[in-house]
């Protein structure tokens, strides 16, 4: 089932929690709403759900305005960030709980209840622990038999608030990758809601970006991660050196003046030289910190304008090179993104 | 000295080296319990047992004879239909006045607190003459309701309502704090799930509560059927019509008539008793599932 959000506003008082949101959620689709807290993701999410109410414009599901649906009628699948299990009932009772509380001329036989019951637990491979209470069983195993209360009723759209925040990291993994192979299999509409931007970029579909309750970019995890659309997205998806600077005939020039363009390259996007290359696309900085452990070796340097700056070699250039502290370098940026400076406190 | 302490909480396990540092010599401890367990048996179990001693005095027979007396029986009579409207009446306000401050934001939300707190500070003769000064014949309603041939004061309705509000506050106080530590995530949840209004209070919020529900329905309970004070100002002690027990016995030792007196007293220690019983086992039994789900928790972490 698509989503369709059109022009969404939500005031909590006077914190304007979303600022006319538009998002368009294809079929079948596992959209990421990523975004640093406060950004509006979860409000976004439960005003999709129907657990909270937009102050103006409109929710659809496959075209069908359904804004003043309350959420039972909504018919999603919600998993809580702190799973909200039933503390009274079991594992069994829990999954049980959505197709035992249907009214009696669409609830299922106590037979086959059991038997959808019996079959989500093979899936969230909990057969075992079906008569335990929530308390008895680990944080990713609550999070596993909340996913599974939320497919018993079959929902039309599935989802999910910070499913893995409070998981460790091990565990978080994990799940990410059954979230992922489950999605493939049933393939239902699903949006998850992260501040975990390598979260978002691997598991998800599509991606939106949000930030003060706008949507900076939709776009799937290639595009938003290699073409973002402002110096924001670029900036929350990775690790970024940030610099002033201005453009003249296609070229970036890059100063210390809080003026004119933001320029900003990855850590990887730069190169390190002992000698200046012959175009003048480099400039000079000198090594301060080098940390090798680690899949890349990360370099801390100072431009001579005084400004810092991250850059990330391979083992094999930096072996080549052999850098030491202290030592004064040419960097030369491959790959810069230029973004107009309007509102450097994005930054 | 706090050198000296260091290398050793290293080596003894944490919890023997705090509960050590913090008893007392053996000579102390039970001086403190000797001097807790006599004001114990001075001040609560001589009284209890004068009374049954009392009762029984003249022997078993003229104990249960006592309980023949029409008067004796109307009392009784009397104080468990109190109890048997106010307690009910009380559990669905009490539910209710928690539910909506504990899951919901409204004007009004702090004085509704405070009201449900009145009973509890205002002095219960003083609640039994608002309700003379309200119902009885100079008040305000009076006139109308002597019109309509409605008896409240000295009568049975102003027993029961006098009741209702000494005990006023027990259910709602026992569930609030559960109610709001619960927070709307499990109501949320059977929201999405399909759940109506009632299925998720009945399912999932009722549940959750039952211990302190049943805790705070026993207190009102016991307050209900020994409560004095509030009822005494509107019962207007008519014999056999509005004597509920504790007022009965009040009559009954004014008469000289101790071992009657005694023995509806008993009656009443005896529920005392009977509830401090069922308290105890809904305490224990409601700690049950958090210390087993604390120690397995232990176990699987």
């Amino acid at each position: 089932m698509s989503i369709s959000v059109r022009g969404v506003t939500k005031d909590f008082g006077r914190f304007q929690a979303l600022k006319r949101v538009d998002l368009e959620i294809p079929a079948g689709q596992l959209v990421a709403l990523l975004g640093p807290s406060g950004s509006g993701k979860t409000t976004l999410l439960r005003i999709i759900a129907g657990l909270e109410f937009a102050d103006s414009g409109t929710v659809e599901f496959d075209g069908k305005d359904i804004t003043d649906q309350t959420a039972r009628e909504r018919h999603v699948g919600f998993v809580f960030q702190h799973y909200a299990l039933f503390r009274h009932m079991t594992v069994f009772e829990n999954i049980a709980f959505g197709l035992r509380v249907r009214p009696r001329s669409v609830r299922p036989s106590k037979q086959k209840i059991r038997e959808k019951v019996n079959e989500l637990l093979r899936l969230i491979q909990l057969q075992n622990q079906a008569g335990r209470y929530p308390s008895q069983l680990s944080g990713g195993q609550r999070q596993r038999v909340a996913l599974a209360r939320a497919l018993a009723v079959e929902p039309s759209v599935l989802l999910l608030d910070e499913p893995f925040g409070a998981l460790d990291a091990k565990v978080r993994q994990e799940l990410r990758h059954w979230l992922r192979r489950l999605h493939d299999e049933v393939h239902i509409t699903s949006v998850f809601v992260t501040h975990d931007q390598e979260e978002a970029l691997e598991l998800a579909d599509l991606v939106a970006v949000m930030n003060e309750g706008r949507i900076e970019q939709v776009g799937s995890p290639d595009e938003v991660y290699n073409r973002p659309g402002s110096s924001f997205v670029y900036n929350f998806l990775g690790n970024v050196n940030l610099f002033h600077g201005r453009i003249e005939n296609g070229k970036a020039y890059i100063n210390d003046t809080p003026t004119g363009n933001l320029v900003l390259v990855r850590p990887h996007s730069l190169a390190i030289s002992r000698q200046p290359n012959g175009s003048g696309n480099h400039f000079r900085a000198t090594t301060k910190h080098i940390n090798a452990a680690g899949p890349l070796v990360k370099i801390e340097a100072v431009t001579d304008w005084g400004a810092p700056v991250h850059v990330e070699l391979s083992h094999e250039c930096f072996s080549a090179l052999q850098l030491v502290k202290d030592e004064t370098v040419f960097i030369i940026p491959r790959d810069v993104a230029v973004f107009q400076a309007k509102d450097p406190d994005h930054i | 000295m706090s050198s000296s302490a260091l290398p050793r909480i290293g080596i003894a396990p944490g919890i023997r080296a705090t509960s050590k540092a913090t008893s007392e010599p053996a000579f102390v401890r039970r001086l403190l319990i000797g001097i807790a367990l006599l004001f114990l048996a001075l001040f609560l179990f001589l009284p209890l047992g004068v009374v049954f001693y009392t009762a029984l005095g003249d022997g078993v027979r003229i104990y249960l004879q006592t309980f023949r007396d029409p008067d004796t029986v109307s009392a009784i009579r009397l104080t468990l239909l109190a109890a048997g409207i106010a307690v009910p009446l009380n559990m669905v306000f009490g539910v209710a006045a928690a539910w909506a401050i504990g899951k919901f934001e409204f004007v009004g939300k702090s004085l509704l607190i405070t009201l449900i707190d009145l009973p509890f500070s205002v002095s219960p003769v003083v609640s039994g003459l608002i309700y003379v000064l309200l119902f009885g014949l100079q008040g305000s309603l009076g006139p109308w309701l002597i019109a309509h041939n409605i008896r409240v004061i000295f009568a049975v309705p102003g027993i029961v309502l006098a009741t209702i509000f000494v005990t006023f506050p027990f259910v709602a106080r026992e569930l609030l704090p559960m109610v709001q530590a619960q927070g709307n995530d499990e109501e949320e949840a059977a929201l999405t799930l399909g759940a109506s209004g009632w299925q998720t209070f009945f399912r999932v919020t009722l549940p959750n509560v039952k211990w302190a529900l049943i805790y705070g329905v026993i207190l009102c309970n016991a307050r209900a059927m020994g409560e004095f004070g509030a009822v005494s100002v509107v019962s207007g002690h008519i014999r056999g019509l509005t004597d509920t027990m504790p007022l009965h016995i009040e009559v009954l030792y004014n008469d000289y008539r101790f071992t009657a007196a005694f023995a509806v007293a008993s009656l009443l220690a005896l529920l005392a008793l009977m509830t401090l019983v069922v308290k105890s086992a809904v305490e224990w039994k409601s700690q049950q599932p958090a210390k087993r789900a604390a120690s397995d928790g232990e176990m699987s972490a």
